[in-house]
């Protein structure tokens, strides 16, 4: 029954509502042009699902006179820019779920660190190209451009993009245009256009885990194009990013809210869950027994929560406390965010390799949960972090990173004696030290 | 008579040098006779009997009239004899007797002396004429002028002589040419030019006087149909249609066709990038009211060469830049042969492996023709190797056909290679229509001048399977739908007006 519904809801979104400016003859006029002047950018719509359903070029571009991006284009009135609520039109779920989701929270980024930093150290182009190309950028109005968008925040199709109608996000991010295709936004190279790097690896992550191998090793029966693509119905062979996401499964709908089955915060310095995280954990786990069983999934959300936890308690905190030692006491020679060595170490140590290490653990990627993850954490906390704070020649610090390395027994390690230390992995004790982490969220 | 002649030259002949000048005169003098004959009457066509014809056998006749005189006056100066002295050893007191009518010697030189100006009149005229001729201009400096006489020769002006558009009427247009053949001459002998020749357009006689001769704009032209058929480079080359109506007729106020910049009445004026007439830097156009609008490049980089050098008053030329030495694109140059049929599109990749093989980087037409032949067979060898035996002949005969291309548009010796001649017609080879009709020419307005792609033509098809795919009412569901119907109807109202 909830099936069926689905389908008939989906029928129903997808015939196009046709507006009065849509007069056929003028949409002919664009694609006869376009066919010539851009034959490539025609071709991608002649493929497409929005082609062979009567969608236009004007059912998306059509403007108003009066709109602030509207101009006048030959017989018509239309807008470059095509927004969420250009695309909610036709597709209005959609267009609401994208509009509730933290993706469409993305180009409000200017106050934080990640954008100070690039204006600061790197400067105002590579803001707009480093940061809004991924984020979105504020789309300003240019009234002696040829299409009244301003050049430098146009082109950007960034998923929180900040458009001029008040609409938040870019459904082209992970649409790419023409072509609009289903089976495009279903593979992961959607969703690493931006997410992977030294900071976000979840491309990397997923290549490397058990999850990404199966994918590339069968992408041809992953029945990508289908209309139906229910997780372990509809194809079996491997979960792509949007399978475990954002696409239907057996009981859940697709969405286009991102974080409705993500229980942890893993961006901040130290984690956090998020709210109603228990239900989050529960939409993932139903994704999840798809393929496996619940016992083998309650597994790996054990192993995963506990280096989760691991990082938070052994690194992420003690460092976070270190440099509010650090700031209060207002020992840096540098007034400025970012203009002291050991801000930049603090910052790779929870910012790169921090996730680098629990998106690791999260996604199954063993390689980025050690040796790009914990072991540069490790190699960065004992020989940068502390170093230099030790540097700074303050008596509350040095105070602080004693009792770490002398009192905390995951510390502790660093003044005793190898011998004694192999000793205690052969025993167990020294895994007793962390068995909390693995019994804190039974 | 002939005895007379014989006696008189043998009496002229003073010494060996002498000889050799009556010999000189006379064998050329009947070799040019012959040679004459044999061209009138069919025997030899040869464009190079033309050159030693009417060229090297005037040249060697002068030769030997001039010395007959040197070698009398070196016999003068050796004997110490005075003139008199000397005639009348050699033709005897009688023949230097003068009565009324002058000496004898005196009358058969007078004789002899009309007869070689007549003979020598008549020659120059038949070599100005040769020298008129297509075959001098394309064959006199054999490397420099190959790649516009191979295709001059195929072109739809094939039969228009050099001469009709390139030097023009009249004394003045005569002597300029001759002297630029002067100058072209040391530049060819000491290889002074450009590789390859930059186009003379800028020297060409107005075009008022030389294409309007036959092509008037006052003429009504109507439309005209062409139909490109385009094959894919799939296994059967599957062939698709471009059907365009060319509105070309001068045509009436707001019913105006591409000849519209031509029409009487109209004057269109622009300069451009360093004159080149690619990069517009601004376009006048005078409307038969006298009223004026001008539309500006705001495009321009400022290291463009922004600056004015030159104006110009559009002609023919401005668009027909490629009107007879029309260089082919090589995967139009296919589709032309597989449309004649000279290529059998029964091969499978033919059109693929063709476009290839012509596109191959040859350093002259024997390894052209090797390397054709055996990109070709190498492909039909490696992919069908069951049909090889039976094909080979449609492979050889393709590649005949892609050879002949090759030579005809492809000059490695003066740097002449696939594109280097782009056509203005158009906007297939080069910005073409769209070099005024752009959106980066503004008037004071910031009105442009429309590049509409219906203004200049109608399209019947475009890139379809069928050649009038759009006269047809439009299928339900078509994706190409609304431009199909656009299409059609634009069509039927441009028939209407």
């Amino acid at each position: 029954m909830r099936r069926i519904a689905m389908v008939v809801g989906l029928i129903v979104l997808s015939s196009p509502v046709v507006g009065a400016a849509d007069d056929p003859k003028v949409a002919g006029a664009c694609m006869t042009c376009h066919k010539e002047k851009s034959p490539g950018l025609y071709k991608q719509w002649f493929e497409s699902e929005h082609a062979a359903h009567n969608v236009t070029c004007l059912s998306c571009h059509q403007a108003e006179r009066g709109e602030a991006d509207a101009f006048s284009h030959y017989d018509a009135i239309i807008a470059t820019l095509v927004t969420p609520k250009d695309c909610g039109r036709c597709h209005p779920r959609p267009a609401d779920e994208v509009g509730a989701s933290y993706h469409a929270t993305a180009g409000q980024i200017l106050d934080s660190a990640d954008a100070y930093l690039a204006h600061v150290a790197a400067g105002d182009p590579v803001a707009v190209l480093g940061c809004e190309s991924c984020h979105g950028g504020k789309v300003e109005i240019d009234p002696k451009s040829p299409n009244r968008l301003a050049r430098r925040s146009w082109p950007n199709s960034g998923i929180g993009r900040i458009n001029p109608d008040g609409s938040l996000g870019s459904c082209n991010a992970c649409h790419t245009r023409h072509g609009f295709s289903k089976a495009q936004a279903r593979q992961p190279e959607a969703c690493s256009k931006c997410h992977l790097g030294p900071d976000h690896p979840q491309k990397e992550v997923y290549e490397e885990s058990k999850h990404g191998n199966t994918y590339y090793t069968n992408v041809d029966d992953m029945n990508l194009e289908a209309d139906s693509w229910v997780v372990g119905v509809d194809y079996s062979e491997a979960p792509t990013c949007a399978s475990c996401h954002m696409s239907a499964t057996r009981t859940q709908g697709v969405t286009h809210d991102v974080g409705q089955r993500i229980a942890w915060t893993l961006r901040p310095p130290v984690s956090e869950h998020k709210e109603s995280w228990q239900a989050k954990r529960a939409n993932m786990q139903d994704v999840c027994t798809a393929c496996h069983t619940r016992t083998f999934t309650d597994g790996h959300f054990h192993q995963f929560d506990a280096s989760v936890r691991l990082y938070n308690e052994k690194f992420a905190e003690p460092a976070t406390e270190l440099m509010k030692i650090v700031r209060s006491k207002k020992l840096l020679e540098n007034p400025a965010s970012f203009s002291n060595k050991i801000e930049w170490t603090y910052w790779e140590i929870w910012h790169h390799e921090g996730r680098r290490a629990r998106h690791g653990a999260a996604m199954m990627g063993p390689d980025y949960t050690w040796w790009h993850g914990f072991y540069d954490i490790a190699q960065h906390f004992y020989f940068k972090l502390l170093p230099e704070a030790r540097e700074l020649g303050d008596p509350d610090v040095d105070a602080y990173v004693d009792r770490i390395l002398s009192s905390d027994p995951m510390h502790r390690w660093v003044r005793e004696q190898t011998d004694d230390l192999k000793k205690q992995i052969r025993s167990g004790e020294m895994q007793r030290v962390y068995e909390r982490f693995f019994e804190a969220g039974e | 008579m002939l005895r007379t002649y014989l006696d008189f030259i043998r009496a002229v002949a003073v010494d060996r040098l002498g000889r050799a000048g009556v010999i000189l005169v006379t064998t050329s003098f009947i070799t040019f006779v012959v040679m004459q004959a044999a061209i009138l009457l069919g025997i030899v066509g040869n464009a190079y009997v033309g050159l030693i014809v009417y060229l090297l056998f005037p040249l060697l006749f002068v030769l030997g009239l001039a010395l007959i005189p040197i070698a009398w006056m070196r016999r003068r100066r050796a004997t110490g004899l005075t003139t008199r002295e000397l005639l009348e050893r050699r033709f005897g007191p009688d023949g230097v007797e003068a009565d009324i009518a002058g000496s004898k010697v005196f009358r058969t030189v007078a004789v002899f002396t009309l007869a070689n100006v007549l003979i020598l009149g008549i020659a120059s005229l038949m070599m100005l004429h040769f020298m008129d001729t297509a075959e001098f201009c394309g064959t006199a400096c054999h490397s420099v002028m190959s790649p516009e006489w191979s295709t001059y020769q195929a072109s739809p002006h094939a039969r228009v002589a050099c001469v009709e558009c390139h030097v023009g009427e009249g004394v003045g247009a005569l002597v300029n040419s001759k002297l630029n053949g002067a100058w072209q001459m040391v530049s060819a002998a000491f290889d002074l030019y450009e590789r390859p020749i930059p186009t003379p357009v800028h020297q060409l006689r107005p075009a008022r006087e030389t294409c309007e001769r036959c092509h008037w704009p006052e003429k009504f032209y109507g439309s005209r149909l062409i139909s490109r058929v385009a094959f894919a480079d799939d296994e059967a080359s599957t062939p698709s249609y471009t059907t365009l109506n060319l509105k070309i007729d001068p045509g009436a106020a707001g019913a105006a066709g591409v000849h519209w910049h031509v029409d009487a009445g109209n004057q269109v004026r622009y300069a451009s990038v360093r004159d080149e007439r690619r990069e517009m830097l601004w376009v006048e156009a005078r409307q038969p009211d006298g009223s004026v609008r001008r539309w500006v490049n705001t495009r321009l980089t400022p290291d463009a060469g922004s600056g004015e050098t030159g104006q110009r008053v559009m002609d023919c030329v401005d668009c027909h830049n490629r009107a007879t030495h029309i260089y082919q694109r090589p995967d139009d140059a296919v589709d032309a042969l597989i449309r004649l049929g000279a290529i059998d599109r029964s091969l499978p990749f033919i059109r693929r492996e063709a476009v290839k093989a012509l596109r191959g980087d040859y350093p002259s037409r024997d390894a052209a023709e090797a390397g054709i032949r055996a990109g070709l067979g190498a492909f039909y060898r490696r992919a069908y190797p069951d049909h090889l035996a039976t094909w080979l002949d449609r492979i050889d005969a393709a590649a005949d056909e892609l050879v002949e291309v090759w030579a005809r548009n492809v000059h490695p010796g003066m740097r002449v290679g696939w594109g280097a001649y782009p056509s203005f017609l158009g906007h297939r080879e080069s910005p073409g229509c769209f070099r005024c009709h752009t959106r980066d020419l503004r008037d004071a307005e910031g009105g442009w001048i429309s590049d509409d792609c219906t203004l200049c033509h109608s399209i019947l098809a475009y890139g379809e399977a069928a050649p009038f795919a759009y006269l047809d009412p439009a299928v339900e569901g078509a994706r190409n739908r609304p431009m199909h119907e656009y299409l059609r109807d634009e069509f039927l109202r441009s028939v209407e007006n």
